[in-house]
This record gives structure tokens, C-alpha cells and sequence, in this order.
């Protein structure tokens, strides 16, 4: 029986005392897999895993309060799990977490950036293989072979949780993290190498292009407020509705300090961004700076408290009476 | 809104270095003002009646004064606008004086930023609301922590007036250090003499319940309304059986034990009480020295005691009080002597501390009052005094003045001349720091009288040598090196922090300094109020003091507590944070972060929310920071007042 098979096993075995469990399934066409809600035995036998599987499946738990469900998680997806248990916004009791191992999921940009590279267009595709290493993907009748590694989503490179943090059913032996790739923090280390006005220039660009759809906020499995989100809210009024570079980088400015020692950096406001901006690189920049500072690190223990969520009196690494 | 905008003078505080005049000018061009003057004092007599003379000429529904601090007569002008028929809270204070014309010479550029304060101000009025406290009920009953003198008077004085009195001591008898004193300066009269009655009233007070051997566990609630955990530790002896006799003391086999309160200059039992006037008067067993606890078997008290009152299974037991008021009077501790190496104390058993020394003159203490040298018992002739160890030195991070220790150590200097009439004392000082009444006369008297001998000048060492201490310093008067064999050292011990203080600080949400000082909440004008509403300060937790001092100030305590009891409701701030249950997810960060425990969590329609407790909340905003959505918004201080605040100023 093959891993995903035992999975599935599993999943059926549970399923009975669950509203529904998370997972992914085909897509519209084969390059693209889509959340899957499994609710029956056939439900099930859609689950797939595998590369294509980028979605953060955990973004959907806040919304089934009082309702117990099942999630299938990759290593990063069960960091925002915990996270959501770390912040109560989610009930341990309600919440039966399915892991395997996972070696990287790809980066939807870089693969069409590939085809396109090779003359063939993205809507065309017709089949996609993987052996783990190795990314096959058939359009316009020519197969192109893109190695994992080349393709994968930027986090993947820099993972160090490639198994669940936490979970419930793990199906398969939990495989050692890989050592960072060197240019895992590439988008950090230039936006650090950028002089201030640079930076501003780089960010205003970006603003700019930007069409304030909020996917960013929407795929975020933080972003809890929902209709609530100050982005639209009058009282208070943080934003107006004014189509300028500084409203929209004010929100991603709130958006990022609103994460700050929750994000878990899954990336997907980045891959849910449809204009390809970098804002994950603001949060990341944020959580250096909470890891410096408070030596923590968003999601990985479920009974941690959230740096920026207590009251302490003087913090280890703040000399506040010393200034 | 008709906003009328008050530029003050403040004499030439302000008037000095801003063209008050001129911001006057500029502000009736900001929205919704429709009356700017400037005025030599807002906060005189005439100036507020200005200011309540504009409202109703000029039908104002809002005030901006520029002036101070608002620390300083924020209340004084809410106050005033309150007496014109506004609602108090429709009032807003720029602070250029403070903020501008101390800080600054340039007259343009301060008039310009004050221009800027002012319309800060008026941007966050247009945005207020009128607010009205609510009442509630207030529990007459105070606690006092620390039975020190300081303890002791704000204890005795609440009780004389009626008050129910709570007094916690962390020993087993109250007193404190005065009790451990020999005489006190400038009388040179017996220390337990003149405490010693009041200690007695403490015990008979109807109105008093003293916990003593007891530590203050947890505290909750607010002014008016506190619960304090009180940790009654385990004594084993049952202390309503004990009668003081002091059997159990003698028969007590394990009697090698250092005796804190004799500051570990002398020995005593297992089972013990601290002095013949203890208060109250009753044993306690030390359970790391007691053979019945550390081998498991003696007895030998149980078996003497006259009444039964041993009682070896003995637990800690919390007792909850609920009292309205809170005095913290836990004192001082002295710097620890062995920190200033070079000066041998706690290598050398010739050198020791001004307490330790009380100890030796006084009658009660380890030497039955005869002036005996640690180490070999022999009574020392030349006896050399060094003030400011632990005070006044940067480099031990003690760079304040103790206060007492010039004094004690005069005090000291004569009771030796006392003792040992043929004795000769060498006193090393940085200066002389003796401005009490009669306190100057006092340190002369040791000089002239008692030929104390004071060398200006520091120590560089102190070793032994034959059987004596040498110390080596110099004469920076005679501009020469000494070097006095002394038989004994005594080294004036700087006052410290109470061990525990900044813990304590916490519990009851009150600052401390970065010496663990207690904050009062201003330092001169409410020396004895904390920023805590309904805790008070007296005596050395505030900073070191002498006992004049301690016991005014608590008295001093007292009274304020006495004030704050005169009313039977009180009015809680409404600039506080209230929940907008519609926008609340119920995500609970606000109640994890809330410093003062002010928000619970409830349900509604069977969704969970946030809700702040309106009487415990302080008002200081961490939820509102915390919230993401901005569900929880601080009355008077609300994200949109900020936002207005923080644009008024980037756009202009």
C-alpha cells in the first residue's frame, strides 16, 4: 500500500466522527491541484499529495468553529495549525491533524516561467509527473523536466519543518530538514542592501501595481478579522478607500505588523498575490526581527505564548531601565 | 463644535521663548475654533475665569489649553470647564512648555511647533465625546504591608481613625529594624523604649489584626475594592496556644544556629522568638536547622512546650483579605558588604556592619550590651568607622546617598566613647550630610565631646595583621597616607531595596525605580501616592529615610487613606477601553495581554467576546494596540483621535 493509500485509510477510518477533513485534489487542469473538502469515502479517494499541493490548507479552520474537522497538513501548514492553537482560535479537541513527510511543493510562477521558456504555454498542459526530484510536465505535446529543486516555492528552500510540527495520524518515517539553501533569504538580503530611499522606490513600484484585491489577506491563515479587517472599517478608520501607493502599503505595513510573531512565513499571500509582488518579504523581515529579539519562532510549540500577545514586565532582551 | 483655544503665558515660562500671541493667531484658522486668546496664567484665578467667561459669551462646546503638562493642571482645567456647563472630558491641553519653551531658545521655531501642538489638540477635541464616570462602593478596611515603624504608624493612625486595619510582617514580630537599634540619634535614646509601646498598641488595637510570619501572595481588584492573598507561613507552632514562655528556647538542642535577627553576630535556637519584646510574642520553628526536620527525630520542644502548641505537620496556609486601600511600608535592606572586597567584610570577622554593630551595643542583643570583637570576644580600643559603603558610588552601581548612616555612624561613634571610655574612634567620611534638626549639633558633639576622630578621605584597604585590622587610607584634608590599627571595623552599610521589592512592585502594579524603590507619584508634591489608585508608600521602600522621616510619612499615609475612606462611593476614570462587540472575533488577545487582568471573555448569541471590566481597567491601551481588527478602542484615546492627531501634524 502505497503511503498515500495508508493515508487515505486513515482519513476513512476517522472520517465518521468528523464534519468534513482538509485536503487537496485535482484542479482545473493538471498543472493545478485545489483544496478538497472530504466529506464522504468518495471524497477521500480524490486526496492527493504531492508538489502541486501549495495550498495552506489551515486558513479554513477558523471557519468551522464548534465543528470538530480533520486537516491534511505539509510540515508548513501544520506550523499555522499550531499557531491557531497557540492564539485559541482554533480547539485542539475539534481538530484531528493528518501529516506525511513532504519535500517541497513548486512555485506555480517558476514552472510557467520554465514553459514559457521553452516555448510552450501554461494553459496547455496536459500531464504532470513527479519522482521527487524531478518535476515532468507535458504541454503542447512537448514533455520539459524541471528539476524540484529549481522550481520549488522559495519557503521550501529554506525549510526546516518537513514534517508536521503536530499531528494526530503521521503516515510515513519523518525525513531530516534539508540545510537552507544559500539563497533562501535572497529577498531579505536585498531589500537589506538597498538604501532607504531604494527601498522606498522598490516598495512604491510595487504599490503601485498593486490592484488591492486583498488575496494576500484572504489566503492568510492568520488573518482571522475577516469582515472585520480594519482595511475596511470606518470606526476606526486606518484606510480610506483612495487608490495611492501609501493607502495600499499602509495596509501591507498593518497586514505585516499585525503578524508580527504569529507569521509562520507559509508564503501564501505571496502565492495568492496575482500581481507577483513580494510582500512576504515584509513579514519575513518582522519575524527576524522577533526572533532576535525574543528568540522565538511563530508555531512550533503549541503551549508557547506569542511574544507580542503577553505582558511582561521587562523583557530579556529589552533593557528598558538601562537606557 | 465651537472650539475656543487658551495660549498661557506661564509668566515668561513660556511667553519667554513662544509668541503665544501669534499660536493664538494661527489657531482661529483651524477648524471649528471660533475663539483664540492668549492669557498670562490659564490656571490663576482670573485665567480660568476666562476661560469660563469664553464658553458662555461665545457658546463653546469644546477648550484647548496650551499650557503645561497635563500632569500638572489637567484637572485643575477640566475642573473649569466642568464649572461652565461642559463635560469635563470636552477639554484638551497642549503641552508647550514641557514640550517646547524649556526645551528650546529658538523663538520662531517654538512658536511654530507650538502652532503644531495646538492644532494637534484641537484635532483630537473634534473627536471626543462627552463621558461621565460611573460609581461604586468602596470596602473601608486598609492593609498595611511591613511592620516597621513606618508600617506601624500608618497602622496605628488608620485604626485611630476608625479604620479596620490589616497589618501583613514578613517576620515573626513586627518592629522592623528600628527594633534591632541600640539607641537613636540625636537623642541617643533607647531604641526599644520608644518603639516598644507602639509595637504594644499594634497588638491591643481592637481594630488592628496583625499576620504576622506572613507574605502577601497575590493581589486583585482595585482601589476600593482589593483582594489580597495573604501566605501565613508555616510557624509549626500553633501560635494560639503559645504563650512566649520561652521553655522550648532553652531546652532546644540545636542552638548553634545564626540569629538573623541578631544580624548573624550571634547564635541562636531552632526554635525561637526573635527578642524578649517581640509582637507578637511567639515561637517559630526554622525547619532547615530543627533536628526534628532535618534528621527526623528530637521532639524535644513538643515534649517541653507547657501548652502543646508544636506542631511539626504545620502547612503554609492563604488567607484572602479584601480591603479597600493598600499602604506598602516594606522598609530597606542593607547593601551587602562583602560586594566591596578590599574592605575584607565577610572574609574578616572584625569587619562588619553598622547594624551588626547596633547589635552589639544594645543590652538585648548577642553581648548583653558589652562591646565584644567577633572574633576573639576581646573589647576593642580603637574602633574605626567608614561611611558610604554601598552609597554614593558609581562603580558599585550605589550612586545615591543612604541619608542615615552619617548619623548612626556619630551616634555610634559616641555610644562607643560610652562603652569603652578609653576607646578612641577613627571615622572615615566622604562628607558630612547632617541636615536634620539638631542633627549637625549631634555630629559636632561626636567630634568635640567624644573625640571621635574624622579623616576626610577614602579607604583604600583593610587587612589583618598581628591580630588587628589595618586600614590604609588617605587624609585628603591633610593631603597625607593613614593607617589606623583598629581592633574593629565597622563599615556604614548602605540602605538597599527590600529583598522582594520589585516583586511585591509587581503584584501591586505600582513602579519601582532601577534600584527596586517604590515610585510615588510625584516627588514632591504626592510623595506618599503611588500611580496606583488607592496604594500608598511610607517610609524606606520609597528610598532610604530615617525614622523621623519613615514615621511622617506614615502618618502621612494614613491620612490619605483616611481621605480616600471619607467618601462612600468612588468615581471610576471612563477613559477607559470598551468593547465594539459587533467587530470582536472573540480571538482573546486582548485578555492574554491586559497587564491589570481588566477584560474577560463572555459569550453572546453563543459567540465569544471580549468585555473589559470597567473599574479595573487602568486605561493604559495594550488591547487596542493588540486588537487586530480595532474592536477595543481606549475612550478619549480611540484609533481615530491618534490617526487625526498623528495627521494633523504630517500635513502640515
Amino acid at each position: 500500500m502505497s503511503r498515500l493509500e495508508e493515508l487515505k485509510t486513515r482519513i476513512k477510518e476517522a472520517l465518521p466522527g468528523l464534519e468534513c477533513v482538509i485536503g487537496w485534489q485535482k484542479g482545473y487542469d493538471p498543472l493545478h491541484n485545489t483544496p478538497l473538502f472530504m466529506r464522504t469515502d468518495a471524497d477521500v479517494d480524490k486526496l492527493e499529495w504531492g508538489p502541486l499541493n501549495v495550498h495552506n490548507p489551515a486558513v479554513y479552520l477558523p471557519t468551522f468553529t464548534g465543528k470538530k474537522v480533520g486537516v491534511v497538513v505539509k510540515g508548513c501548514d501544520s506550523r499555522s495549525v499550531v499557531e491557531l492553537l497557540q492564539e485559541n482560535l482554533i480547539n485542539r479537541d475539534n481538530v484531528v491533524i493528518f501529516g506525511m513527510p513532504c519535500t517541497g511543493v513548486i512555485d506555480l510562477s517558476k514552472v510557467k516561467a520554465r514553459l514559457a521558456g521553452a516555448g510552450v504555454s501554461a494553459g496547455t498542459v496536459t500531464a504532470v509527473t513527479d519522482d521527487g526530484k524531478t518535476v515532468s510536465v507535458t504541454a503542447g505535446g512537448q514533455t520539459t523536466a524541471m528539476p524540484l529543486a529549481e522550481v520549488r516555492a522559495d519557503k521550501c528552500g529554506r525549510c526546516q519543518f518537513p514534517n508536521a510540527v503536530l499531528a494526530d495520524a503521521y503516515v510515513g518515517d519523518p525525513i531530516a530538514p534539508a540545510a537552507p539553501a544559500a539563497a533562501a533569504d535572497a529577498d531579505l538580503a536585498a531589500l537589506d542592501a538597498m538604501s532607504v530611499p531604494e527601498r522606498m522606490a522598490f516598495w512604491r513600484y510595487h504599490m503601485e501595481r498593486c490592484i488591492r484585491c486583498y488575496a494576500c489577506r484572504n489566503a492568510c491563515p492568520m488573518c482571522v478579522c475577516r469582515d472585520h479587517c480594519i482595511a475596511q472599517s470606518r470606526e476606526p478608520h486606518w484606510l480610506t478607500q483612495d487608490d495611492t501607493a501609501t493607502e495600499k502599503l499602509m495596509f501591507q505595513v498593518v497586514h505585516a505588523l499585525h503578524l508580527a510573531g504569529r507569521c509562520t512565513e507559509c508564503g501564501e499571500c505571496q502565492r495568492a498575490c496575482p500581481m507577483d509582488i513580494p510582500v512576504l518579504a515584509l513579514k519575513k523581515h518582522l519575524n527576524r526581527t522577533i526572533r532576535d529579539l525574543f528568540d522565538y519562532q511563530a508555531g512550533v510549540d503549541p503551549q508557547a505564548i506569542p511574544p507580542l500577545l503577553q505582558f511582561k514586565l521587562e523583557e530579556d532582551n529589552i533593557k528598558e531601565r538601562s537606557w | 463644535m465651537r472650539i475656543g483655544v487658551f495660549i498661557c503665558h506661564c509668566g515668561s515660562n513660556i511667553e519667554g521663548t513662544v509668541d503665544t500671541a501669534t499660536v493664538a493667531k494661527a489657531s482661529l484658522d483651524f477648524p471649528e475654533v471660533v475663539y483664540a486668546t492668549d492669557t498670562m496664567y490659564a490656571c490663576s484665578e482670573p485665567g480660568q475665569d476666562g476661560i469660563i467667561q469664553a464658553i458662555k459669551d461665545k457658546n463653546l462646546t469644546g477648550v484647548v489649553v496650551a499650557s503645561c503638562t497635563p500632569r500638572m493642571h489637567e484637572p485643575t482645567f477640566r475642573r473649569a470647564v466642568e464649572r461652565a456647563g461642559l463635560n469635563r472630558y470636552m477639554f484638551e491641553m497642549a503641552n508647550i512648555r514641557e514640550h517646547v519653551s524649556w526645551i528650546g531658545k529658538d523663538r520662531e521655531a517654538n512658536t511654530n511647533k507650538s502652532v503644531d501642538l495646538v492644532r494637534i489638540a484641537i484635532e483630537k477635541l473634534r473627536r471626543d465625546a462627552p463621558l461621565s464616570p460611573s460609581k461604586f462602593s468602596i470596602n473601608k478596611r486598609v492593609m498595611v504591608i511591613g511592620g516597621g515603624v513606618a508600617g506601624i504608624q500608618a497602622a496605628l493612625d488608620c485604626a485611630d481613625g476608625g479604620l479596620q486595619v490589616v497589618l501583613v510582617e514578613r517576620e515573626s514580630s513586627i518592629g522592623g529594624k528600628m527594633a534591632k537599634l541600640d539607641k537613636t540619634f540625636p537623642t541617643v535614646d533607647c531604641s526599644s523604649c520608644i518603639l516598644g509601646p507602639k509595637m504594644v498598641d499594634v497588638a491591643q488595637h481592637e481594630n488592628i489584626t496583625l499576620h504576622a510570619y506572613s507574605e502577601v501572595d497575590a493581589i486583585g481588584g482595585y482601589v476600593g475594592n482589593f483582594q489580597v492573598q495573604v501566605k501565613k507561613k508555616a510557624t509549626y507552632v500553633d501560635w494560639t496556644l503559645c504563650t512566649g514562655c520561652g521553655a522550648c528556647m532553652e531546652k532546644c538542642p540545636s542552638k548553634k544556629n545564626p540569629d538573623r535577627f541578631n544580624e548573624k553576630i550571634g547564635p541562636c535556637t531552632s526554635i525561637n522568638i526573635p527578642f524578649p519584646q517581640a509582637i507578637p510574642k511567639k515561637a517559630v520553628i526554622d525547619p532547615t536547622t530543627c533536628r526534628q526536620f532535618v534528621k527526623g527525630k528530637c521532639g524535644v520542644c513538643a515534649k517541653v512546650c507547657p501548652t502543646g502548641a508544636i506542631k511539626y505537620d504545620m502547612a503554609d496556609e492563604i488567607v484572602t483579605e479584601d480591603v479597600g486601600a493598600i499602604v506598602a511600608a516594606t522598609g530597606y535592606d542593607l547593601f551587602d558588604i562583602s560586594k566591596v572586597t578590599e574592605y575584607g567584610g565577610g572574609r574578616y570577622p572584625d569587619v562588619i556592619t553598622g547594624l551588626q554593630y547596633e547589635r552589639l551595643l544594645s543590652a538585648s542583643g548577642p553581648t548583653g550590651g558589652h562591646i565584644k570583637r567577633p572574633s576573639d570576644g576581646k573589647e576593642p580600643k580603637n574602633v574605626v568607622f567608614i561611611q558610604c559603603v554601598g552609597s554614593r558610588d558609581k562603580s558599585l552601581d550605589r550612586p545615591y546617598c543612604s541619608g542615615f548612616c552619617c548619623m548612626y555612624t556619630a551616634k555610634q561613634a559616641i555610644l562607643t566613647k560610652d562603652h569603652i571610655p578609653d576607646s578612641q574612634s577613627y571615622v572615615f567620611y566622604m562628607d558630612i550630610r547632617s541636615p536634620g534638626k539638631m542633627y549637625d549639633e549631634f555630629t559636632r558633639r561626636a567630634m568635640e565631646e567624644y573625640g571621635a576622630r574624622y579623616i576626610r578621605g577614602r579607604v583604600a584597604m583593610v587587612y589583618p595583621k598581628d591580630g588587628k585590622m589595618i586600614v590604609r587610607g588617605a587624609d585628603t584634608l591633610a593631603g597625607t597616607q593613614v593607617e589606623v590599627e583598629a581592633d574593629l571595623v565597622v563599615l556604614a552599610a548602605g540602605a538597599e531595596a527590600a529583598v522582594g521589592a520589585p516583586k511585591l512592585a509587581e503584584k501591586l502594579r505600582i513602579s519601582y525605580d532601577k534600584y527596586g524603590f517604590f515610585m510615588e507619584s510625584h516627588p514632591k508634591l504626592k510623595p506618599v501616592e503611588t500611580n496606583t489608585a488607592g496604594v500608598y508608600l511610607a517610609g524606606s521602600c520609597q528610598g532610604p529615610k530615617d525614622i523621623p522621616q519613615s514615621v511622617g510619612q506614615g502618618s502621612a499615609a494614613a491620612a490619605k487613606v483616611l481621605a480616600l475612606f471619607s467618601k462612600d462611593m468612588l468615581e471610576s476614570d471612563p477613559q477607559i477601553s470598551r468593547v465594539d462587540i459587533k467587530r470582536c472575533v472573540g480571538c482573546g488577545k486582548c485578555i492574554i495581554t491586559c497587564p491589570f487582568k481588566a477584560i474577560k471573555e463572555v459569550e453572546f448569541r453563543g459567540q465569544k467576546k471580549a468585555e473589559v471590566i470597567e473599574t479595573v481597567c487602568q486605561g493604559c491601551g495594550l488591547c487596542t494596540s493588540t486588537c487586530p481588527q480595532g474592536a477595543i478602542q481606549l475612550s478619549h484615546f480611540t484609533d481615530n483621535q491618534i490617526l487625526a492627531e498623528v495627521n494633523a501634524l504630517c500635513q502640515s
